[in-house]
């Protein structure tokens, strides 16, 4: 077993793979940008190492800063988490002819599958259904518009190196394809240093239902059931959960079956996710691979009892799998909701700076995988996922009132979250019967402004305020001047004087 | 005691009396008894009638959140807001006219030059924050006086980015 795992990440997910990093007892780096030196990670880790400036090209996607930094201290291996370097086929390719182990999938097979184009190719002849689409990238306007025309609009521009939301646009017509190819490579660019973007037919109104896969290095392959992630905004997931409403036994076996195919026909090692779309008529295509742990990966583990990142940890050790397909099963059901900083009443603008108050739910049956603490930055330069939380329960209804219970105890101050937009997701009917599809939020929470609040807690807040030392005025009416010093202490204080 | 500040933008008028271990509040619309007992810097315990509640309250510059079961509040000194609050119609031109960013982020393009006529919803610039980009859209017909900024500037919350005029 590793002795030293570097972890190239930050936020949540280094947090994440540190604890499993201490529960198997081996020694966690972490690297961190000069924008996260009070990061959770970086107080977490065993040890930090400094790799740059704040923007990411220049820290934490410097791969000969990273191979540098895993040298100096020592690490047998790196984990580089979601997103960043996790699905960078020469990063991988770097690792093993460093001699230090990458903790994912080897370099060939991410090169396959990180190359949306060759694995379509290449599902297309395993006979594993595709979504019609392009042959290969993007290579003038002119080959794009003649493209879109043959498979027909609305069409998808889709980034080729990677997911998340990221580079991707929907083209309903000719004359957005230019703008929208732009804005795609601009964007595919700066989150994947790669602007290769193609186009895809675009499926209206699927389900989003991937299928976490695990193979180890003696050709042993499982797969851990099914996660549906149709709850998205900006093509982004933002509710997942396990397991899928849309599934029966026998569509689960088969979808499964088809994951580990397309698992094995790639030559694939290690965790990774198939990703289907799901049309109302229960036919599925083959999205992609997620060459790397996924963000919502918890909702797995706590439906088959899994330990992923442990998995991923021994898998790269050499180890091989202690369990087999039968051997695994789905019990409960899990949700997750990803916890933005972003503004959900002011058009989900990005929301960086401090975090002044800060109060995670806890109870039965609720995980919170969290990059942040009271006190902490949340810089720009980085994704906007500040958590997650996860609940589980013996059933979906059960999971949903224990989501919707969590997300009322959990307190953020100071930067607008994404908390109060996925309470109404969480209680909305339609999702409460199970009716999801990509396009739930802008059905069913278009131009989303919020709750009424209630006229009792109103009344409660403003008595806080008041308390705290909120502007005072000495007669009805009139103001008073700058408001004095502002703590419930000084503030008690003078009212007592005044008596 | 009697205060007034704003509350997600509202004016909120609010007195407390203070009677041995209890407060008496008035908000205009309701009057009732509180009991409150400050817990740690920034939480509150307040217990009205049988119901118990727990604040937390953190303040920043001229600003205080404040969370309530599950409800969190923006509490403003009424002067801090004058602009929008008494400012009218001046106020408002002024906020059409001068661009502002609308989050801390990163200018990464700006799509006009200064002198540059425009129209209305035309892309003005372009700030990233967080790999999300914003478009800036112009809200009038008009001409660009001046630009206050340049690609790759790291900008902060409401920090100007260009001004516009209506056409002479």
């Amino acid at each position: 077993m590793f002795k030293k795992i570097l972890i190239a990440n930050r936020g949540e997910i280094a947090v994440r793979i540190i604890k499993a990093c201490r529960e198997m007892g081996i020694q966690a780096a972490a690297v961190y940008s000069e924008a996260d030196r009070s990061g959770l990670h970086v107080i977490s880790a065993d040890e930090a190492y400094c790799i740059g400036p704040a923007p990411a090209i220049e820290s934490y996607l410097d791969v000969d800063r990273i191979i540098e930094t895993a040298r100096e201290s020592g690490a047998d291996a790196i984990h580089p988490g979601y997103g960043f370097l996790a699905e960078n086929a020469a990063f991988a390719r770097r690792c093993e002819e460093e001699n230090i182990v990458f903790i994912g999938p080897n370099s060939k097979a991410m090169d396959l599958v990180g190359d949306k184009i060759r694995s379509r190719q290449t599902m297309d002849k395993a006979g594993i259904p595709i979504i019609p689409g392009m042959q290969g990238v993007h290579k003038s306007l002119e080959d794009c518009e003649k493209e879109a025309e043959r498979i027909g609009y609305p069409v998808m521009i889709k980034a080729s190196a990677g997911g998340g939301g990221k580079g991707m646009r929907i083209c309903y017509e000719e004359a957005n394809l230019k703008s929208g190819l732009e804005a795609g490579m601009r964007e595919a660019k700066s989150a994947f240093g790669d602007e290769s973007v193609y186009l895809e037919k675009y499926i209206e109104e699927p389900r989003h239902v991937e299928f976490q896969v695990l193979a180890d290095n003696h050709g042993n392959t499982v797969h851990l059931f099914e996660r549906e992630c149709s709850i998205q905004r900006r093509h982004q997931k933002i509710v997942e959960e396990s397991p899928s409403r849309a599934l029966d036994p026998e569509l689960r076996a088969h979808m499964g079956e088809t994951a580990k195919k397309v698992i094995n026909v790639s030559g694939y090692n290690n965790a990774g996710t198939v990703e289907f779309l799901l049309d109302e008529n229960k036919k599925f295509y083959f999205l992609e691979v997620n060459a790397r742990l996924q963000v919502e990966h918890p909702v797995t583990e706590l439906v088959t009892g899994i330990d992923l990142v442990h998995q991923q940890i021994r898998v790269a050790a050499g180890e091989k799998l202690a369990f087999e397909q039968g051997s695994l099963e789905q019990k409960g059901h899990a949700i997750e909701c990803r916890i933005y900083a972003e503004d959900p009443f002011n058009n989900f603008l990005p929301s960086a700076g401090k975090v002044l108050f800060f109060k995670e739910p806890r109870g039965p049956g609720v995980r919170h995988d969290c990059g942040i603490y009271q006190g902490s930055d949340v810089p720009i330069f980085y994704d906007p996922i500040l958590a997650k939380l996860i609940v589980w329960a013996e059933n979906r209804d059960l999971a949903c009132k224990r989501m919707t219970c969590a997300l009322d105890d959990y307190v953020i101050l100071g930067i607008q979250t994404t908390i109060d937009f996925l309470k109404d997701v969480i209680g909305h009917p339609q999702f409460r019967a199970g009716n999801t599809t990509t396009h739930f939020i802008n059905k069913n929470l278009q131009g989303w402004q919020g709750k009424e609040k209630t006229p009792e807690t109103r009344g409660i807040a403003a008595l806080a305020a008041a308390f705290d030392g909120a502007r005072r005025t000495f007669a009805p009416g009139t103001r008073a001047g700058p408001a004095e010093a502002p703590t419930p202490w000084s503030a008690l204080g003078k009212w007592r004087l005044g008596e | 005691m009697d205060y007034e500040f704003l509350m997600d933008n509202a004016l909120c008028r609010i007195s407390l009396d203070r009677k041995e271990n209890l407060y008496f509040v008035s908000d205009g619309e309701r009057e009732f008894t509180a009991d409150i007992q400050p817990v740690a810097d920034g939480v509150l315990s307040i217990k009205v009638g049988r119901k118990s509640f727990l604040a937390y309250i953190a303040r920043d510059k001229g600003k205080r959140y404040v969370s309530i079961d599950g409800q969190n509040y923006i509490v403003k000194e009424p002067a801090a807001d004058a602009g929008g609050f008494e400012g009218g119609e001046a106020g408002a031109q002024e906020d059409m006219l001068l661009i502002k960013a609308p989050m801390p982020g990163k200018v990464i393009k700006i799509n006009v030059g200064e002198n540059e006529e425009i129209r209305k919803n035309q892309t003005l610039a372009i700030v990233e924050a967080m790999k999300m980009e914003n478009e800036i859209k112009s809200s009038i017909d008009g001409v660009v006086k001046k630009i206050f900024v340049k690609t790759g500037d790291l900008v902060d919350s409401e920090k100007p980015l260009i001004e516009l005029d209506f056409k002479s």
